[in-house]
Order: C-alpha cells, then structure tokens, then sequence
C-alpha cells in the first residue's frame, strides 16, 4: 500500500516561470539509411533556430544557450554510448554542460523536465531539450526483444519479448471491468492514424476504417497491429528559456508547466491504494466504483490505471492553475503507443472520471472540432515513436497550436518537401481556432515513467 | 620494418550503396544474468518448489506475501524472509493474452498464452506465468507446474495448468 507522507505530495514550486519558444522535428521514420543520428538532430536543431520566427540570429541563439538536456530511450539500438557527446559536438555546443536522460517511453517527457528545472533554478536561462532515436539498426523482432528488456528481466520478459504482451492483458482486463467495446480502440486508431495523413513529419498516416483496424493482424490478443505504434528514426529539438528571454526571442512566447510521477516496473505489483483526487474531482466520487473493481477481484490503479499518470496530472494541474481539465485545456497529445495506454489515460488525467473513460471518444470531444481534441499531430499510432524524442515532439506540437502555426509547419508545400512527401491533395488544416492551454503526457513502459507537461499561451 | 599488423577480422556486407551505404554489422554476444538474493526462488523452482517472500518486520505494515519475491521491503526497506508456498498452488487467472507475435528469441512454441494470476488475498501482487496448455479465462483456477527435468535456469521454469 502506498500511503503519502506529508512531504510526499508537495506541489513543486519553481524559482521562476519557464518559456517554450521554439521546436523543430525531423521528419519520422521506419528506416532512415540516409542519415546519421546526429545528421538528424542537427535537421531538428536547424529547424527550430530558423524556422520558428525567432528574433534573434541562430548564432545569436547559440549565444544565449547555457545547458542542454538530451533524450535517448536505448543505446543498443544503434551501439552507441554516450551518444550526448556526440550530438552535443556536433551541434557545435561544447563546453557547454549537457546531461542525458533516460526514463523509457517518457525519455522526451523527462528530458523537458530535466531543461525545465535547469531554467526554473536559475542554473540556466536557456536550454535546448532534444531528444531521438533510431531503432533501424536492427530488425522488428531484435527491436522488439530490445524494447521488451524495459520489462522486468527476471520475471516478464522471458515470457514474450514483446511489449504489446505487457499491455494486452492490461486491455483485457480494462475490458472486462469497465465493459469497453473493442470499437472504441478501433476507433482511437483510426482517429490518430488520419490526424497523421495530414503531417509531414509521419510515418504511418492513413485513412483506415473501423473494420479495417478489428481485421488486422492479431499480435497479443486482444491488440491488433493497427493498435499498435511502430520504431521509428527521428529528432526533436525544444527551446526553452527563462522569462525575460521569452520576449527577446519570440513575439510569442509559452509558459512551461511540468510535473513527473512513476510507479512499478511490473504492473503486477501495483497494490491497492486510494486515488489521488484532481482539483474537480469530490471526495467519495469513487466510492461505488472501487467497490464494483474490488468485487471483481480488481484493485486501484492495478491494470485498469496508471498511478504515474495520476500523479504527474495532480502535481501538474496544482502548479499550473488547472481546475477541470476538460473545461481548461484546448487540446491534447497523449501517449497513445497502444490505443489502449491512450484510453486508460483518459481516467488518470481526469478527461472523464474513472470508469467513463470511453465517452471521451464516444461524445466526440477527442476529435478535431470537439471540446478537447487529442493527438492532432497523429499521436505515437500514426506520426512516430522515436522514443527519445517523442515526449518533445508532443510539446512541439502543442506549442506550434498555441502559436496558430499548425498551417506553418503542416500545410506548407515547402515542408512536404523538407520531409520528402507528397503533400495529399485533400490537406485539411487541424489548427484549433484561440487555444490557449495545452497539455501532453509523456508515458513510460507500462506506466513506470510518466510526464505531465502543459503549454500556456503567453503572449 | 617492424611486424604488419594484420587484419583478422569479417569484411562487412554491404547492405545498400544508395542513396548513403548501410553495412551489415553481425553480433555475438554472451551476457551473464544475476540473480543476487532472489537465487533461492530460482533454485528452487528446480525442485519443484515456489518459494515467496514476506517482510519480517514486526513494525511494517505490510504482511502479505511479495511473488515475485523481493529480497528487500520496498514499504520498510528492511530485509525480507523466505517462505515456501505449499504445493498444489493453485490461483486464479486475472487476465491473460494471447502471444501471437513474441519478439527475437523466444524460448516457447507460439502461439501461446501469457497469463496473469492472483494467488489470493494473502500476496500482495499478481504473477506473470504462462498456460502449459488450454484455454484461458478471467477467473479460472490453475495450478502451479515445475519444469524439474531439463530445467532452464529462469522464470520459464515455472507454468500453470487448468485445475479441471
């Protein structure tokens, strides 16, 4: 049983505000021979000092830099180590101090964080946060078998060397206690992987059906491969800096927000304990539910929620002001490597309150239109998995809404050509009109590492 | 002329020359698994023995039995004590999948099921196993299995069968 100490649940507080100012990405994907690692980082790099309507030169902005924080989920995917040096190098960035930081599936998340805090204690005023990943130096199944070891070695990952084998059953049993249907997965991927046909950057956008997603191959059941995120290569690069920088950069500048939380690296050892409630959340709200879970053998958060999540999002929404998310947030961009680690998101970061988690998708707020879209950028199922640098593409893409830039760096015809692909003749532009706040979860293994990070406009 | 240092190594293959050259790199490596303080659980499932853990504290309010085992409390953070589970163990299946597509080098014929099983209220935590053979429902009761002859040396040295 965890049980809170009065230490535990302080709300950190920062010695200032932390700014977002600027992002770039590669484009992602499968296979990407023709690039090296930090070719690519270096693209990101350029990205962001060039095309983000910075007022200062990029040898001006090099100038100001002081820390950078760099994401890499595995080095063996491409026998590596230290590969912070390397990049750090070649961006031309040493003496510099940099740090590398590794925390799984929310590696980007937590490499934010990292750049954040440096800023916020005054260690630094500006910060690079970039983060990557190239998972095409092996093939699928050695892939899979290396992302598998981020499962317990001694006692799970023997048993499948294959991730999805972690969350199925955690599908399963959302399924059964809260009576899912399996068309609501389905149609979180379809959602997600057509939100990626209109991104430049992704590597398996595509407009799929319903039936389309329930007929594709099983992998453990019951996730199908449509269920599922696929490897990727790529790049992202963030700017953060302190305040008075913000507006020395950018006429528009956003306010950082980001908060951590962790729990087991097997779920089979998350025990029962009490939720802790979000500030709209009432007390006993979850009174009846927990005794319908526990009547059926389950526990909370068990295999139905994530622990990590809820607290990242109740540290998270205390920092930032936050009094009911689905009524203050614009838009979202969560961790939906598997569609069910999206749904079982929907209950951690209070969208809807445990147990109602489907009608987030069923009401038709998570889409583009609705009062809280999600995964417009096409999220982890249609756009990239480039573990490393996934939890800073989200921020990227939150920051590039709040900034009314979705257009700039969706729907111009010259960045179809910067990521080599054919703009589609029927584009639509998913920019949501006046977003303000902006939140995204960066999410770890079967929920070890998770981060909730929040983009508030500031200009 | 001093001696030439000879290349003793594999000339790589090249994968593709355009548009940049990938070459192949083949690998063989050995690693070493520890298994530090939890060597009894492993050893013992040779004999056909399950073997959990429980922390001895007298002060800890944690009393329920950890399998996986933990050598260390992680509520108290003192050390824990061995305790056999007697056999038959039997337990429930809590959910389970089926593995279609397991990953690089997988030690079991597949398709197969992955299953998870609660042993009651007396442990505090679930057990990831797999099913020697039938089919799986949330719920239904099996009992524990030992591979004592030809023993692997790891967690596949345990399996669960249907209890009917």
């Amino acid at each position: 049983m965890i049980k809170f100490g009065k230490g535990n649940l302080r709300i950190p507080k920062w010695q200032r505000p932390v700014y977002v100012v600027a992002g770039g990405l590669t484009p992602f994907r499968k296979r990407f021979p023709e690039y090296k690692m930090e070719e690519l980082c270096a693209m990101a790099y350029r990205q962001m000092t060039q095309e983000n309507d910075l007022l200062l030169s990029p040898k001006e902005i090099k100038g100001l830099l002081n820390f950078a924080a760099y994401g890499e989920f595995a080095d063996h995917f491409q026998d590596q180590l230290l590969c912070e040096a390397k990049v750090h190098d070649y961006l031309g960035l040493d003496p510099l101090p940099n740090i590398g930081v590794k925390t799984g599936g929310a590696t980007g998340g937590s490499t934010v964080l990292a750049a954040a805090m440096a800023i916020a204690s005054g260690y630094a005023d500006c910060v690079l946060a970039m983060g990557w990943e190239r998972m095409d130096e092996v093939d699928t199944k050695t892939g899979n078998f290396y992302i598998s070891t981020a499962a317990c070695k001694d006692f799970e990952t023997r048993l499948a060397r294959m991730y999805t084998a972690y969350y199925a059953p955690m599908a399963r049993r959302f399924t059964e206690i809260y009576k899912v249907s399996e068309t609501t997965r389905a149609k979180i991927a379809v959602k997600n992987r057509l939100y990626a046909y209109y991104s430049p950057y992704a590597q398996q956008g595509g407009k799929h059906t319903i039936e389309e997603v329930l007929s594709s191959k099983m992998i453990c059941d019951p996730l199908r491969v449509l269920e599922c995120c696929a490897m990727s290569v790529g790049a992202a690069s963030m700017l953060l800096c302190s305040e008075e920088l913000a507006y020395e950069l950018s006429e528009k500048p956003c306010r950082l927000y980001i908060a951590g939380g962790t729990h087991t690296l097997r779920v089979a050892d998350r025990r029962h304990m009490d939720i802790p409630m979000l500030p709209h959340e009432k007390s006993g709200m979850y009174d009846e539910l927990l005794k319908e879970i526990t009547a059926q053998g389950g526990r909370w958060p068990g295999f139905e929620s994530f622990l990590a999540a809820r607290f990242a999002a109740y540290m998270l929404y205390r920092m930032a002001g936050i009094k009911n998310p689905i009524e203050d947030l614009d838009l979202v961009e969560l961790h939906d490597a598997f569609t069910i680690s999206d749904l079982q998101t929907y209950g951690d970061i209070g969208l809807r309150p445990y147990g109602e988690e489907t009608d987030y998708i069923e009401s038709g707020d998570a889409y583009f239109g609705g009062k809280c879209p999600s995964n417009l950028s096409g999220g982890l199922l249609g756009t990239m998995h480039a573990v490393g640098a996934t939890g800073i593409f989200q921020g990227i893409e939150c920051l590039w809404q709040i900034q009314n830039k979705y257009d700039k760096f969706h729907g111009d015809t010259k960045i179809w050509e910067y990521c080599k692909k054919e703009k589609p003749k029927d584009w639509i532009s998913l920019q949501v009109l006046k977003a303000k706040k902006a939140l995204w979860i960066s999410h770890a293994g079967v929920g070890s590492h998770v981060t909730a990070g929040l983009l508030e406009k500031a200009f | 002329m001093g001696k030439e240092i000879k290349y003793t190594g594999t000339p790589l293959k090249i994968i593709q020359e355009k548009p940049e050259m990938v070459v192949e790199w083949p690998r063989s490596l050995k690693h070493f698994h520890t298994y530090g303080k939890l060597t009894k659980f492993f050893q013992e499932l040779k004999n056909g023995r399950l073997f959990a853990t429980y922390c001895s504290n007298f002060n800890c309010e944690e009393k329920r039995l950890w399998l996986p085992p933990r050598a260390d409390c992680p509520d108290c953070n003192q050390l824990t004590s061995w305790i056999e589970v007697p056999n038959p163990v039997i337990g429930e299946v809590y959910t389970f999948t089926k593995v279609e597509y397991p990953g690089e080098g997988i030690e079991l014929e597949y398709p197969y099921f992955q299953i998870d099983i609660d042993l009651g209220s007396q442990f505090a935590t679930i057990f990831k196993s797999y099913l020697l053979y039938g089919e799986p429902y949330i719920g239904m009761e099996v009992i524990a299995g030992f591979r004592t002859d030809n023993p692997t040396n790891t967690i596949l040295d345990i399996f669960w069968i249907p209890k009917k």
